[in-house]
Order: structure tokens, then C-alpha cells, then sequence
């Protein structure tokens, strides 16, 4: 079959058995830098260990790949990487995981079944990076689109608006279907 | 590939409210237009239509390497300087992109011919992805088509995928930004937001007026939260020249589609593709223009003109046709491949890329050889012939 198999609308329709605007779908994201922190956060023990475990496991896959160590620690910092074998003999130096993402759904204000993990590395700089998309590829995406890291700000940042309207002036008169 | 006449659903239109589709018919025309449908056999569309626009696309991506490594081609692409490092950057770094469009002139016989891509903001999304799709299911169990009648649709399935393969790359806030006062482009953001929803990503939608500056050159939503992330559907150019633009490279803002995509919207691609594979079956000869007059046999068309407006085209038989529209600066040439007419109708494919992966396709036609946004959006359609019967 070369179509999708089915293909529903979440708050486009306004056909019934679909999500209302009282059961709205959120997702909660933090970035911990121990299970503890996780569990005083969020209160699930279980969830914390096994985001905690996946992301581990995924660091090796998934992080930065150095052909030394001094590379790999003029990135990352001094102390902060360690060698890793990807099972084929090939060996390399990669960042030790320094925290991780758990990002959860949420229906009326409670975690449901289920969890995204992530490792998380933190750069010389004190910035955090994650792995971007598409690491370990696959799917929808070739191989080699989005296998690098992206730097990622844990909490939303605020600043104030100094102006507004310095985009779309082009919009008013046309569309941009192509 | 025929175009067969069809009754069209009588409840189209309250299924098209339903879905919150309120662009089918556009200032009293029709847009959606489901009194015909194009029929293609399996081997059109695999072998002729997704097979080519999967290596079209590979062919774009390699393009995008070599560009970025050359100041040469950023200049033949008018790229303004100060977003040069930022785009090559962009893609040194894969920044995540979502979907493209590549149109094809194509009638059934001989190679599909590539017209462009529409790698920044391709529309009629929704309506190939969802109410295309929402058709032949309808048409099907109404018995309108022939039984195992199948469409090259899987494009809502290969967003959710592509959006919940890119997720941890996105970063937060997330929002959909477009014209606000489009009603087409407004639909078209509010079902990309729907899909990403469904791949379980939290995200917003903003009209593309209300995005903020801060002091220290950071964009903000109405919140005052500072934008990790913006799909816009704007093309970057406009965004380039417009008086944000110069803070863009160092806000710190992730766009989908990114940067580089500036490199791919642009008709100047055409020309790269032909000088790197000259003769490839899919594509049109093409060159960089020089402002003389326009040769019979030949279009010229503006790097960055979108809805065929600025075109201009010179047929063989030395009659010209030429729409206006807003665009101007740097043109191309390309050899005129006319579309073919089919009941007086002159349709243009619309093969969709999500991710890389080419996934489906919506058809607009026109009544004149130019496809503009006057073009009405019909659906397709895949019918496996009965076999030993002959079609003339």
C-alpha cells in the first residue's frame, strides 16, 4: 500500500472521540543531573532509573566521537571523557554522560505511561548539548542528517521585548505556497 | 496516467469544516476540485514519479556540500553576505529539515521533468496529506473507484515520523509561525503543529508578525519567552531582508526548514544540478541568465519567485506568455518543457519529500501552461489497469 494507513487530527478536527480542550495532551521535559534530582522533581523513582539506564546506554551510541582524548577534552574539559569501543574494534574518545533528558506526556496534570530519555553532555564551556536528531539514523531520515549534538537550553529563557513586526511585511500581499 | 471524471462526494464540504479546511474555495473559485481525479499505475508512480524524486533529492543534498564550500555559487545564488557563514554553518551541523516539494512536468510517458523544488515553504500540504487521502478512502467505500484502488499518500505518516525522529533535536519552545493573515498558510501550520503533536511534541503557533526582539538580540514569542525553535512558513529570504533579519545569525533560533534550505528554494539550483549532471533524464537544461532577450524554446524565471509569478515563457513556435507577480533581482533560464493538457486542463505533480523520503503526491492544474496559485488542487489516484486489455 503506498498510503498511510490511517490518518487522524488531534485539535484540527472537531469530529467527537477526539481530544477536547479539557484533555489536552502537554509533554513535561526536564534536564537532571542525577536520579535523585529526577525523583525530587517528579516524585516516580521508576521512571527516573530507567530514563536514567536508557540514556547511559544510549551516551556510548550516541555521543561526540574523538580519534583522541586531547580532542575529545579540549571540547568537553579535562577529566570529562573516557575511551569506548563501538564493538567492531574500532576504539574513540567520547564525553562521560553528565545528565539526562526525561520527557513524559501529560493528560490533566499527570504523567501518563512512557518516557522519552536522552543523555546529556556538557561542553568546556558549561553549556549542555544532547544528540541532535536522527542518531543512529534509520527511518525517514538517510544516515548522516542531524547525527551532531545541539546545544539545548534546560529552562526556558525569558527576556524582554524591545519591538515587534520586524517580520512579515513581505506576507501581506501574496502567499507562498512555491 | 488519465484524468477521469468523477461525482464528487455530496458531503465534501461539511467533511472539509469538519477538518477545519476553510481554504477549499478561494475569493468565490474553487480550489479543491474533486470532479476529476488523475489515475496513475503503480509503475508510473514507483518507477517514474517516487523513484526519480528520491535521486533528485540526493543530488540537491550533495549540491547543498559543494555550494556552502564556495563563494562562487553562494554569489550565482544571490545569498546576502552577512547570512553566508550561518547558512554553510547550518549545515555543517545537519540542522533538522522537515519536507520539500519537487514539481514535475510529466503525462504519463517518458521522464518525469523536473520545473523546481519548493524546499522552503511548500504548500498544499494539508490537502495532499490529509484530505486527498480523506477521498479515496470516502470514494472507495462509496464505490466510486475501482476496488484496491491504492494513492502515493503516505505524507502524514512520514511527518509524525519525521517530527518524532527530529524531536530531541528541537529545541524549545517550539512554535509555528506564519502570515497571519493567510488563511491557506494558517492551515497549513496549524496541521504541521497536528502532526507534531502527534509525534508527542509540545509546541505553539504564532503569527509570524508578533515574533519579538529582544535587547540583547534574542526572538521572543507574546510570552516574552525567549523561541528555541521556528517553523516558519516564510521564505528565509523575506526573512533575510526584512529588519530582523540582520539578528538572525546570532539569536541563537533554530528554523525548520533551516538555513540551508535558502541554498535549495532557490531556482539557482537548477542550473548547478544541470552543469553537475548534464543530460540526467529528470532534468530540464538550465542556465544562470543574462538579460538578453529570451531565446524560442526557453523560460526565464526569477531566483526567488514562488506561485509562478514573474514567469516568463518562449515557446517554440516563438509565441510568448508571461504572468506578473512581485519578484524581481537574478533570473534563470530554462529549456520549455510545456505541460501536456489533458481535457484542456495542464496539470503540474507536486512529489513530496519528508525527511528523504519521497512519499507522496498532489496534483494542481491550471488552465494555462503557467501553474499559478489560481490552480485547483485534484486528486489521484492509483488504478492497476485489468490486465490484457489495452489502453489506446
Amino acid at each position: 500500500m503506498k498510503r498511510s494507513k490511517t490518518a487522524a487530527l488531534l485539535l484540527m478536527s472537531t469530529a467527537p472521540l477526539l481530544l477536547t480542550a479539557c484533555d489536552r495532551n502537554e509533554s513535561r521535559e526536564g534536564l537532571y543531573t542525577s536520579v535523585e534530582a529526577c525523583v525530587a522533581q517528579t516524585n516516580d523513582r521508576d521512571t527516573c532509573q530507567q530514563a536514567f539506564a536508557k540514556a547511559e546506554q544510549d551516551a556510548v551510541a550516541t555521543a561526540p566521537r574523538f580519534a583522541s582524548r586531547e580532542a575529545c577534552e579540549a571540547n568537553y574539559g579535562k577529566e570529562q571523557c573516557a575511551e569506548r569501543n563501538d564493538g567492531a574494534n574500532h576504539s574513540f574518545f567520547g564525553p562521560l554522560m553528565t545528565g539526562f533528558f526525561l520527557s513524559q506526556m501529560m493528560r490533566n496534570g499527570a504523567a501518563m505511561n512512557g518516557f522519552n530519555s536522552a543523555p546529556a553532555f556538557r561542553d568546556s564551556n558549561g553549556g549542555w548539548q544532547r544528540p541532535a536528531a536522527g542518531a543512529g539514523a534509520g527511518g525517514v531520515y538517510r544516515g548522516g542528517a542531524g547525527t551532531g549534538m545541539v546545544p539545548v537550553n534546560a529552562t526556558p529563557n525569558r527576556a524582554v521585548t524591545v519591538s515587534r513586526s520586524g517580520f512579515g511585511r513581505s506576507g501581506s500581499s501574496r502567499s507562498f505556497g512555491g | 496516467m488519465r484524468r477521469v471524471a468523477c461525482a464528487a462526494r455530496p458531503d465534501w464540504r461539511a467533511k472539509a469544516a469538519e477538518c477545519g479546511f476553510g481554504f477549499h474555495t478561494i475569493d468565490d473559485a474553487p480550489y479543491w476540485d474533486e470532479s476529476a481525479y488523475y489515475a496513475f499505475s503503480l509503475r508510473q508512480i514507483e518507477q517514474d514519479i517516487e523513484a526519480p524524486s528520491e535521486e533528485l533529492h540526493a543530488m540537491a543534498l550533495d549540491m547543498v556540500e559543494r555550494i556552502v564550500g564556495s563563494e562562487r555559487h553562494m554569489q550565482q545564488l544571490a545569498i546576502p553576505e552577512p547570512y553566508r557563514d550561518w547558512i554553510a554553518q547550518s549545515w555543517r551541523r545537519r540542522d533538522p529539515h522537515l519536507y520539500g516539494r519537487l514539481d514535475f512536468a510529466y503525462d504519463g510517458s517518458g521522464p518525469a521533468k523536473l520545473y523546481e523544488l519548493n524546499y522552503d515553504t511548500p504548500t498544499s500540504l494539508f490537502e495532499a496529506a490529509f484530505f486527498q487521502w480523506q477521498w479515496l478512502e470516502d470514494q472507495l467505500a462509496r464505490g466510486q473507484l475501482p476496488a484496491g484502488s491504492d494513492q502515493f499518500n503516505s505524507i502524514q505518516e512520514s511527518l509524525v515520523e519525521a517530527f518524532g525522529t527530529i524531536a530531541r533535536g528541537i529545541a524549545r519552545p517550539f512554535h509555528f509561525a506564519a502570515v497571519r493573515d493567510s488563511a491557506a498558510d494558517q492551515g497549513t501550520v496549524a496541521y504541521l503543529r497536528d502532526c507534531a503533536l502527534q509525534a508527542g511534541i509540545d509546541c505553539g503557533l504564532l503569527a509570524i508578525e508578533d515574533i519579538g526582539l529582544s535587547e540583547d538580540g534574542r526572538f521572543t514569542d507574546l510570552d516574552d519567552q525567549v523561541i528555541g525553535c521556528l517553523f516558519k512558513l516564510y521564505p528565509l529570504e523575506d526573512l533575510f531582508r526584512e529588519s530582523f533579519g540582520a539578528y538572525l545569525p546570532r539569536a541563537g533560533m533554530q528554523l525548520i526548514e533551516p538555513p540551508w534550505k535558502a541554498l535549495l528554494s532557490n531556482k539557482g539550483i537548477l542550473p548547478l544540478l544541470w552543469e553537475a549532471h548534464p543530460g540526467h533524464p529528470n532534468l530540464l537544461p538550465a542556465a544562470f541568465d543574462d538579460g538578453g532577450e529570451l531565446p524560442r524554446g526557453w523560460v526565464r524565471k526569477p531566483l526567488h519567485s514562488r506561485e509562478g509569478a514573474n514567469v516568463a515563457m518562449r515557446l517554440d513556435d516563438g509565441r510568448t506568455l508571461a504572468t506578473s507577480g512581485p519578484y524581481d533581482g537574478p533570473c534563470i533560464r530554462q529549456a520549455c518543457h510545456p505541460l501536456s493538457a489533458f481535457d484542456g486542463h495542464h496539470p503540474l505533480l507536486g512529489s513530496w519529500v519528508v525527511g528523504d523520503r519521497a512519499c507522496g503526491l498532489g496534483i494542481r492544474e491550471d488552465s494555462t501552461l503557467i501553474t499559478q496559485d489560481s490552480a485547483r488542487f485534484v486528486p489521484h489516484a492509483i488504478v492497476e489497469e485489468a490486465r490484457g486489455v489495452l489502453i489506446a
